[in-house]
């Protein structure tokens, strides 16, 4: 394995660690904003995959302008607009989670899962 | 009429889902007529999937691109067999149950909440038909994780502290899940650099020798992320308590429709993108034959302790969605047949069940299985349609069950694999062990003198209960067409 070409692709690498952490977030932690937060570094690491496989070396926003010459390189778009409705999703499930979080607090009184736990 | 027939498969989608947010507007001060208006908008899906299916099964295959985009670029709506079965069940049961919630609802969920209630089940209803019904890969997870959020807001409607933290673990894990599903799909996008599912699989076709490793983690990267959703067996664990703390209708909904609305997605995404040759080469299919046994024996002895009809119920799902499985992961052609029956029959008990226990919480009150003595006199007509579906459930002959466990029994022959007939015999016992002491209960343990009378709830709760029941006993005696017309959606995925 050639280590120059996996620094070559580092983008790839750091999301997988984001991916990876927020999983780990999101099963191991106690308390519930916590897993919130490791819901949304979950999915910042899947964004930064998606805008990563868009990306091209040397490429410029996919805006045509007649001016520039015409052998420019432009990244791929595909993959930005798709994470824009990610983006949303992500919004909505982080909102509807924190909803929720709200709602047990007011019946239990707090928001660490253990105690939750042993209260039902 | 010619511009309405081409905008047909778009229509099923839009119709409902305006009709779910008209909804909202009128959830605050009219609140009597929403149902009314929903089973509206329900009804029209449903006559429109009917005129689908008729049209496919006259041999046609409807594709209809959105906003005309062409599809390596737009998305891209495809109406097979599968996907037109697909319709008329979620419809079809989605009508049912909104019949019986008419007047149910308002004893399971907060008064000011029953508005708003039913734009969620609308908005679930369309994301699986979307689901079911789409041909792109993106557009898939959108549905999915819109479906995710309309079946957790059905769960946390009742507003009890149980539900709402059975909301919360199921919301965790669902976005878990589709975040695993997601990064699959980006590697399938990265790979092959298209998203819609014919194009992948040609792409993928010259370059899976290329990249053996990154086969294996596409394959468990969707595999995780579905099946925590479809509750694959050890990824179950939010199921029992997310559809048993529901309220009845949304317990139908999701443990009857919603679960299996994954697997036809996981059955479309291994047998037409990857082909069925990679499902066998990466060992996926072994996982998956050995976990949907685990599934089988494990759910039903779970169910077996549980002493809440409902968690009863929700556990025996487990172990029903492990048949389904086993049988696409047999991957012959009854063995897939039979799935996708089960998918339909599955539907039709669970519905039946649910229902029915939501029909005796109404009249009675009761919850525990043990407090069930004499309900076959007070409520024949409820504990009759339990009975049907419970033998269905058993897989005794001329009930829907024993077609399935059929199809399966002869699948597990075609792939020389006699050993899952001991497992679907032994399962089929356990059935038994843990849905017939409910009807003997009910029948023959209430004393004397007890009178005969009929049940005590209103006649829109009773009538889906009996369309349910019929229809089980309906596929139990004539699978003749039914099984026809599946195999001709099975010839599209294995030659």
């Amino acid at each position: 394995m050639d280590i120059s070409r996996l620094m070559l692709n580092y983008p790839f690498i750091i999301s997988i660690i984001l991916f990876c952490l927020g999983c780990l977030c999101i099963l191991t932690q106690h308390n519930l904003i916590k897993k919130v937060i490791g819901i949304n570094i979950m999915e910042t690491g899947i964004f930064l995959f998606f805008i990563a496989a868009g990306n091209i070396e040397g490429g410029i926003a996919p805006i045509y302008d007649p001016a520039l010459p015409q052998e420019i390189l432009y990244i791929n778009p595909l993959p930005s607009a798709l994470m824009l409705t990610g983006i949303v999703v992500s919004f909505s499930v982080t909102a509807f989670a924190l909803a929720i979080i709200v709602k047990l607090y007011q019946y239990y009184g707090t928001i660490y899962a253990p105690d939750i736990m042993r209260m039902r | 009429m010619d511009h309405f027939l081409k905008l047909m498969p778009f229509t099923i989608i839009i119709i409902p889902l305006l009709v779910g947010f008209v909804l909202a507007i009128f959830a605050r001060w009219k609140k009597d007529i929403c149902p009314y208006l929903i089973l509206a908008g329900v009804a029209y899906a449903f006559m429109i999937s009917i005129l689908l299916t008729q049209r496919v099964i006259g041999g046609e295959i409807i594709h209809y691109h959105v906003g005309d985009w062409l599809p390596p670029w737009g998305i891209e709506i495809l109406i097979d067999e599968l996907a037109a079965m697909m319709l008329l069940l979620l419809n079809g049961c989605s009508l049912l149950i909104l019949i019986f919630s008419i007047k149910s609802l308002h004893k399971e969920i907060p008064e000011q909440a029953t508005g708003w209630y039913y734009t969620l089940f609308l908005l679930t209803l369309t994301a699986m038909m979307g689901m079911v019904i789409t041909n792109d890969l993106f557009n898939l997870y959108v549905m999915v994780e819109v479906t995710g959020l309309g079946a957790c807001g059905m769960v946390v409607a009742k507003g009890e502290k149980l539900s709402t933290e059975a909301t919360l673990r199921y919301l965790m894990l669902a976005t878990l899940g589709s975040g695993f599903l997601l990064f699959g799909i980006g590697f399938l996008y990265q790979v092959t650099g298209n998203l819609n599912i014919p194009y992948i699989a040609a792409e993928l076709v010259k370059v899976r020798e290329q990249y053996p490793f990154l086969m294996w983690a596409t394959m468990s990267f969707i595999t995780v992320g579905l099946g925590v959703k479809s509750a694959l067996f050890p990824l179950h664990i939010w199921l029992p308590d997310a559809h048993s703390s529901a309220p009845s209708p949304s317990s139908a909904v999701l443990s009857g429709l919603v679960v299996k609305v994954y697997i036809v997605s996981m059955l479309r995404i291994y047998f037409l993108v990857f082909g069925f040759d990679v499902f066998h080469e990466t060992y996926m299919r072994y996982l998956i034959l050995l976990l949907a046994s685990l599934a089988i024996i494990g759910g039903s002895l779970f169910a077996f302790v549980q002493l809440n009809l409902k968690r009863r119920l929700a556990y025996s799902t487990v172990a029903q969605i492990g048949y389904i499985f086993l049988g696409f992961s047999l991957g012959t052609k009854w063995g897939i047949v039979a799935a996708l029956l089960h998918i339909i029959i599955h539907a039709f008990m669970k519905v039946c069940l649910f229902l029915a226990a939501g029909a005796i919480y109404y009249q009675t009150g009761r919850k525990k299985v043990t407090h069930f003595s004499g309900l076959g006199y007070r409520m024949p007509v409820t504990m009759a349609a339990f009975t049907v579906a419970a033998l269905s459930m058993v897989g005794i002959p001329l009930f829907g069950g024993f077609i399935t466990k059929y199809g399966l029994a002869m699948g597990s022959l075609e792939a020389n694999n006699p050993y899952f007939i001991i497992l679907i015999v032994i399962s089929g016992l356990l059935n038994a062990a843990y849905y017939f002491p409910i009807v003997w209960q009910a029948y023959f343990t209430s004393g004397h003198n007890v009178k005969m009378e009929l049940d005590k709830v209103p006649v829109t709760m009773l009538i889906p209960i009996v369309i349910m029941a019929l229809g089980i006993i309906y596929m139990g005696i004539f699978p003749g067409g039914t099984l026809e017309f599946l195999e001709r959606a099975v010839s599209r995925f294995i030659l």
